[in-house]
Order: C-alpha cells, then structure tokens, then sequence
C-alpha cells in the first residue's frame, strides 16, 4: 500500500521516516516533494565501462541556475536526507518537471527500504532546459511491505551528496 | 491487503463512483489496468532554453484523422482523451507494452499521480524514432493502488486539466522562492 501524505507525515513525527529537512508544506497526497541539490556530476569519459570507475567533474549551481543540454547526462541529488528502515521508496519526477522536458531518473525508480540518503538522480532533458538550485523537482513515495524486512548495506549507504556510479566496485557486496 | 487493483475491481469501483473514468469502455479494462486513449492535440515548446521561473510559450498541433508522425528526440506534451481520477486511490500510469516497443515514452520519470486528481492526463511524448500516431488510439494504461493513512485530496494548479498542459511551474517561485523563503505571492 501507498502512504498518504497525511501518513508520511505521522511517519515523520514518530522517526520511522526520515526527511531532512522536513517542510510540511511539500507533502503532497501520496508523496513528498523533494528539491534538487546545487551539485550535479557529469561524466567526461568518452566510453563509460561498467568494470572502471567513472572519470567525472562536478558543477555547482549558483542562484542563477544553469542550461541543461540535452544528449548529456548529468547526476543530482535530493537536498533533502530521505528514507526509511520501514517502508520501501519510488522516486519520480514532479509533473511541472517532467512536462517542462525533463527526465530525474532512468528506469530506476526503486530505493531500497534502509537507505536513509541524499538520493543520486539521473537527469537528462529532451530540449535546453534551466535549474536551479533547491528547486522542487521530484517527489518520493513510500510502499508498506509485506515480508521480514533486511538493512541495507549498499554501496550508496551514507550518501550526502551526488554520487557517481560504483558499479566498478567489487570490495562490496552486489546489489 | 489490497494493493493494486485487478481490472475487475476498476470496474466494480467505477461503478461505485469511487474511480472515474469518462467516457468509460469496460473493453479497455486490463489484468490491473486501464487503457487510455491518446486525445486530438499536441502541444510543443518553441523558445529554449524552458526556463521554470517563467511561463514558457508553446504551439499546439491538431493530430488528423490520418495520423501525425512525431520527430525522434522530440517532446510533445499530448493528453489523454478520457477525464481519469480518484479521491480513494493513488494512480500511476505507462506507456502500453505495445506502444513502448514503438520506442515511445509517454512519460518522463513522472509515473505517479495525486488521489483526487480528476481530469485529462497530460502525457509526455518522446519517440526515439519517426512514429506515427493517431488520435483515438489506445496509448497508455492507468493504475489505481490502495493507500494507507488519512487522505487529502489534490488541490494542486492542474487540478480539472483539458488538452495538453503545459508546465506551470513558475508559479512555484511565485510564492516560493528557491531558497524555501516564503515570499507572499
């Protein structure tokens, strides 16, 4: 079952979820609204191999926000600290975002139940689009489980901020 | 625990008044969905960069009869021909398996809904290829999940939607500011 917004706020108040920082204001019906972080990655290898770390350079949004091109792919992440030993997550654009062009996450919609982090997005727009920094971009939604619930030991547990993928690591347990 | 609906229960809750689907055609019922029908209008950006602080101007095409072939790597903002909702369930809708093989996105990341929400759903069209599309035609599918907890319903700025809608998303920063002072607006 999908929380309500009403739900995910009594979650909240009784730290079985975490949002931080928390505004009442972006509880949405069956979500919350979630802001995009000033700092986005964007890879410069030419080929990306699954088995290599990827080489990356970070970019920083000021207040006046920056063009997004599109045919680049660029990583993001939550403002806020999201998650929940309890309820597993899906991730979504907002519909103002999505309508204006732009993608938050490629096919990749699931967050385990556990991870408590600022959570990687994977942005990339259809036409030049601008951001900016804190803007309302996407909301979370929280599903009760059926079944004995297990941590999550990813290797994105302690994510603060936009991460590149760690697919190459092979140090930690797969995912 | 019910947690998503089979189509039998769409129907049962839509004759309860409890999902709204109009015009309804209980032939486009599914295993756990509704298929939807893709409405007559297109709508496109036609200034770049699409800037979120302003409103952003864009021109509307009439899909004919015949068909309209959609650019690949293009967004089209289109609509549903149905008004779908409901006050007791949370949606969240995709593309047919069907269309999406024809290399279509209807949405982009944006597949979850509002309980209350009632109205034409504005899609997100992005082929990745030439395709021709007709309006009429059965382009995507509607889900209805069971909620947990205290419901309040949609009263957000596309509430009661026709046509395709473009973003409105520059009244966010009309009453809040990026920096999430609130500014009265």
């Amino acid at each position: 079952m999908i929380l309500t917004g009403a739900e995910i706020e009594r979650e909240v108040g009784r730290s079985r979820i975490v949002i931080d920082p928390f505004q009442p204001t972006q509880i949405e019906p069956n979500s919350y609204g979630f802001g995009l972080s000033p700092h986005l990655i964007v890879y410069h290898d030419e080929v990306l191999d699954a088995r290599r770390a990827p080489a990356a350079r970070s970019l920083e949004l000021s207040g006046e926000g920056a063009i997004l091109e599109p045919g680049t792919l660029y990583l993001g992440s939550t403002v806020e600290r999201l998650g929940s030993p309890h309820y597993a997550a899906t991730l979504y654009a907002r519909r103002s975002v999505s309508t204006m062009g732009m993608w938050i996450q490629y096919s990749a919609p699931l967050g385990h139940m556990g991870a408590v982090i600022c959570w990687t997005l994977e942005i990339r727009v259809a036409h030049p689009v601008v951001v900016y920094p804190n803007m309302l971009i996407g909301k979370i939604a929280f599903w009760a489980v059926s079944g004995r619930a297990i941590p999550y030991r990813g290797r994105y547990r302690g994510s603060v901020t936009t991460v590149a993928s760690r697919l190459a690591d092979h140090d930690e347990e797969a995912e | 625990m019910t947690v998503i609906l089979t189509g039998p229960e769409i129907v049962s809750q839509h004759r309860k008044r409890r999902i709204l689907i109009d015009p309804f055609d209980e032939n486009a019922v599914n295993p756990n969905s509704y298929n939807f029908r893709l409405g007559d209008r297109l709508k496109v950006y036609d200034s770049f960069p699409v800037d979120p602080k302003v409103p952003n101007s864009c021109s509307e095409i009439e899909v004919p009869r015949g068909g309209y072939v959609l650019e690949a790597h293009r967004l089209y903002l289109a609509h549903t021909l149905e008004q779908l909702g409901s006050p007791y369930y949370a949606p969240t809708f995709a593309a047919r398996s069907s269309v999406a093989r024809l290399g279509l996105f209807i949405n982009l990341s944006a597949s979850l809904g509002d309980i209350g929400f009632f109205g034409q759903w504005t899609l997100q069209l992005f082929p990745a290829h030439p395709v021709r599309l007709y309006p009429g035609m059965r382009i995507g599918q509607m889900m209805w999940w069971q909620p947990v907890g205290e419901i309040a319903i949609y009263d957000g700025k596309y509430q009661g939607s026709k046509g395709p809608t473009s973003t409105l998303i520059h009244r966010d920063f009309e009453v809040r500011e990026p920096d999430g002072v609130e500014v009265v607006g």
